[in-house]
């Protein structure tokens, strides 16, 4: 049975698609940044191989009236810069849909086009007339999409000179020149536009993130002195994002040898009392695993980004995937206690950053940021962050005045022991990898009941976690048909599917696990022993979230959807999955 | 100004009797002492070895770190802590095989610190396998038919990676080491001082007296410490056959190579203008940069 579409009439999704070093990504961002100008909202998803020139490349956006979730399959509007895109994405093309392109370069004279407004727009040519170079022919198309859709051209040309501002002011008068002309190319065509999407005057200011950029700034509200990393997709825009901002913010920014050095350094710049964090993919993460256990044993408030891409190994490097759940949760040996926050969107993202400095600082352990490439790369319009309610918590750390009696691994009720800044007078002892003592000395730390003592109160600061971490998110009606558990990114089709089914009267609730370390075991199974339904969605082959529940609530759900092919859920997906299990297939 | 046993602790050190360990560990005190260092004005980081066991017994601020990684940590303590000085101990196994990029990245870096290698040519801890610096052929239990590899050699890796200050010392020297390390840690960049330091229960061939009947000071030997190249030849051409004997080959110690002025890592970085903890006392304000994202 075919359902309706996601998304009001109003709703257009476009495709900009074409070998790898076009500039995909930057037009399609571009053109993104011009309709949150509008006033619209936009959700992004960009496609690409690992490699710099050739191969596939697409940019899907999403825009609309009304807030999005996720991203969607069907595309209104295709532009195609090679006829690969068009053989690629012609099924996804719904009814009245507009294939943009250039006839110089893609040739469609085979194509039926029933259903099918054909739109071509000679870019080469102008972006000649205006005397630009040959990659604003991407400008030109940006055009031809808004002529087409008769919408107005006025945003991106402003997008376009605030993007050119630090240029000479022609190269922005080219563009506007190019796009103008691409806008007014398209208007020309008889075809109808099935959608009527249009500016909202006075909408409420909203801004244009990526999840990377969202970690970004809740470090830095946090009070960050120290990032370290090594590139790996899809964490390398973070150390991009926070070097360009390292001079101004007062942010030391290195990136070193390899992951092992960052992990280390950032332990040592938290030593030092620093607020410190690094970020990478599952094989970097592989390498730091030995200084995350450094971490734990020396109780260093350290903040480590693992955004998974799918695995194992090299694996797929501009995929996506929730494959390193268990991974996060169990990463070095021996027993101590950790947080694994798992950001859903990019709101989340900033939030859950900033608090996981408070967290590891009050809890003087490793706390994780778990995300994915579908967080790390694309964008979401959202409402600018919410600066104000930033709060920075150091825990015990003193970094002055009187030490009598510290000793750094004082066992304590809570597990949590006085920390005093090294510097400070009189405070001078050994923070170790080896277990140790109260006082710091590895070699009285063999003694069996030291090493038990010191072992447990270590734990005792898990207990004392699960009373201060953020609690996991529901959504949707407390009575339905349908509950699903998810984590991370998962979120965010299964919300758009709960809307969409929603408005056609099957009711699906949903929870969020965010902290899924320490696990949220009470919450989980109160969840799922109000349910009718159940249904676990998670992005790996073995369920690796479903096991949690297993092992940590005894209890199980009813069904389970799993994606691992590196592609994100899409919520037609989710939905299908949804109404088999409330049986209205 | 600190008397050398203020740095002891209430521990006593449980290296092997005439351990080459004892003498580095009475000429860093002497050093720190004869500089008169505070201890709230400097922190310590050990690698992983028998010369990590010392982090018991010195009363300073440290970290005692992972075998091998001594480096990265006290590199991301110096980097945000511009207040503090920052001193490596390290080991010929723990710096030069698990350590070896971080040793080669430190140098190049020129990171203002003090890295000095207890380098006894044998894992000590670990019953006595192979090192990096192990010589060429010799018998250990993790090669029975002798190390068929060349041995690292630190003083020339060390100025090939553009070391500002490297020097070698020896353990059974006391007073002259002592000298090399307040040479080191006054310097304004990394300072490197490779020491050799016998293992008397592993290590049969580089013993005390094997050294002893070879080293030769430097600074009396008429070594122009200023000169890279001249430093670079004498670390190749006394460095790599150490079975000669004492007439054959001399072993230099002292300063090879000593360059003032070379700017430091961090001096290109202009926002480490305090401790870096101070930008945690508050929440920073990025609610200009949440707006430029509209
Ligand atoms: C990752 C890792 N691998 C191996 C070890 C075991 N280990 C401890 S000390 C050591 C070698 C010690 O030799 P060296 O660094 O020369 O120090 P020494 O004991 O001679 O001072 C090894 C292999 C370890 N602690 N960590
Ligand atoms: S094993 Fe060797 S290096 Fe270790 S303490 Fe004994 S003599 Fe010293």
């Amino acid at each position: 049975m075919q359902h309706a579409a996601f998304g009001t009439s109003a709703e257009v999704r476009i495709r900009l698609g074409g070998p790898a070093g076009f500039g995909i990504k930057a037009a399609g961002q571009t053109l993104a940044r011009s309709f949150v100008r509008a006033g619209l909202s936009t959700f992004d998803l960009t496609e690409y191989p690992s490699l710099i020139k050739g191969g596939h490349n697409t940019y899907h956006l999403r825009v609309s009236p009304d807030e999005l979730f996720s991203h969607v399959e069907p595309t209104d509007v295709l532009v195609a810069l090679d006829r690969a895109t068009v053989d690629l994405h012609l099924a996804e093309l719904t009814d009245g849909a507009a294939l943009v392109y250039d006839p110089a370069t893609v040739d469609v004279s085979d194509l039926a086009p029933e259903g099918l407004c054909l739109v071509a727009v000679p870019f080469d040519d102008i972006v000649k007339e205006a005397g630009g170079a040959k990659i604003m022919r991407n400008v030109a198309a940006l055009g031809a999409v808004l002529g087409h859709m008769d919408f107005p051209i006025e945003h991106l040309a402003e997008s376009l000179r605030a993007q050119f501002a630090h240029k000479e002011p022609q190269v922005a008068e080219q563009n506007v020149a190019v796009a103008t002309g691409g806008w007014e190319h398209a208007r020309r065509n008889a075809c109808e536009f099935p959608h009527t999407l249009a500016p909202i005057e006075g909408a409420p200011k909203r801004i244009l993130v990526d999840g990377n950029e969202a970690v970004g700034l809740g470090a830095l509200a946090a009070g960050i002195g120290f990032y370290a990393a090594y590139p790996m997709t899809p964490a390398s825009s973070l150390l991009h994002f926070m070097a360009t901002r390292a001079e101004k913010a007062g942010v030391i920014v290195k990136h070193p040898e390899d992951e092992i050095a960052a992990m280390n350094m950032v332990v040592g710049a938290a030593f030092g009392g620093t607020r410190a964090m690094c970020a990478t993919s599952g094989g970097g993460f592989s390498l730091m695993v030995e200084a995350l256990g450094l971490a734990g044993a020396s109780e260093s408030a350290v903040v480590v980004g693992l955004f998974t891409r799918p695995g194992p190994a090299t694996g797929l490097p501009t995929w996506t995937e929730q494959s390193d759940l268990r991974f996060a949760i169990h990463a070095a040996q021996g027993e101590f206690p950790r947080v694994v926050l798992a950001p859903g969107d990019r709101a989340d993202a900033f939030e859950l950053t900033w608090r996981a400095f408070n967290l590891a600082d009050v809890l003087q352990t490793p706390v994780i940021l778990l995300g994915d490439t579908y967080l790390s790369d694309n964008r979401q319009s959202v409402t600018p962050f919410d600066t104000a309610s930033v709060q920075v918590e150091r825990g015990e750390l003193q970094v002055e005045g009187d030490v009598e009696g510290y000793l750094r691994y004082k066992v304590t009720e809570s597990g949590i022991s006085p920390r005093v800044l090294p510097g400070v007078e009189g405070a001078q002892q050994i923070v170790n990898s080896y277990e140790h003592d109260e006082r710091g000395w590895g070699s009285l730390g063999e003694d069996a009941s030291t090493r038990a003592a010191q072992n447990e109160k270590r734990m005792r600061k898990l207990e004392l976690a699960r009373t201060i971490v953020p609690p996991a998110r529901r959504y949707g009606p407390q009575e339905a048909e349908v509950s699903v558990i998810c984590f991370g990114t998962t979120k965010q089709p299964v919300r758009e599917a709960m809307r969409k089914l929603a408005a056609e009267g099957l009711a699906v609730n949903m929870l969020q696990v965010v902290t899924v370390w320490p696990f949220p075991a009470d919450e989980v199974a109160a969840f799922l022993r109000g349910a009718k339904r159940t249904v676990c969605i998670e992005g790996n082959l073995t369920g690796q979230l479903q096991g949690l529940v297993r092992e940590q609530c005894l209890m199980d759900v009813d069904e389970s959807l799993r994606r691992f092919d590196g592609r994100p859920f899409s919520p037609e997906q989710v939905e299908m999955k949804l109404r088999g299990v409330a049986g209205r297939a | 100004m600190p008397e050398p046993s203020e740095f002891d602790t209430a521990l006593k050190p449980t290296w092997c009797p005439g351990c080459g360990n004892f003498g580095m560990f009475t000429a860093l005190k002497a050093a720190l002492a004869e500089l008169g260092w505070e201890k709230s004005g400097f922190a310590v980081f050990w690698g992983i070895g028998c010369h990590g066991n010392g982090a018991d017994f010195y009363d300073v601020a440290g970290f005692h770190a992972l075998h091998g990684r001594a480096l990265p940590a006290a590199t991301g303590f110096a980097l945000t802590r511009p207040d503090m000085r920052t001193i490596v101990i390290a080991g010929d196994g723990d710096g030069y095989g698990l350590g070896l990029g971080h040793f080669v990245h430190s140098l190049r870096r020129n990171v203002e610190m003090t890295c000095i290698t207890h380098n006894n040519q044998i894992y000590g801890l670990t019953t006595g396998q192979a090192s990096p610096t192990t010589e060429h052929l010799m018998r250990t239990p993790s090669t029975p038919a002798g190390v068929l590899e060349e041995p690292v050699n630190p003083v020339g890796l060390a100025l090939a990676s553009g070391a500002t200050f490297v020097a070698r010392g020896f353990s059974g020297d006391v007073a002259h080491l002592t000298g090399l390390y307040t040479q080191a840690l006054q310097h304004k960049g990394f300072a490197l001082i490779d020491v050799f330091q016998p293992c008397v229960t592993w290590n049969k061939l580089n013993t005390h007296p094997w050294f002893r009947e070879r080293v030769y000071k430097l600074e009396e030997s008429g070594h122009d410490a200023s000169d890279r190249q001249a430093a670079f030849e004498l670390s190749m051409s006394t460095f790599h056959d150490m079975t000669c004997t004492p007439e054959e080959c001399r072993v230099p110690i002292g300063v090879f190579f000593a360059e003032e002025g070379r700017p430091t890592y961090q001096d290109g970085l202009s926002q480490l203008d305090r401790p870096m903890w101070k930008h945690a006392q508050a929440p920073r304000d990025v609610a200009a940069m949440v707006e430029e994202l509209g």
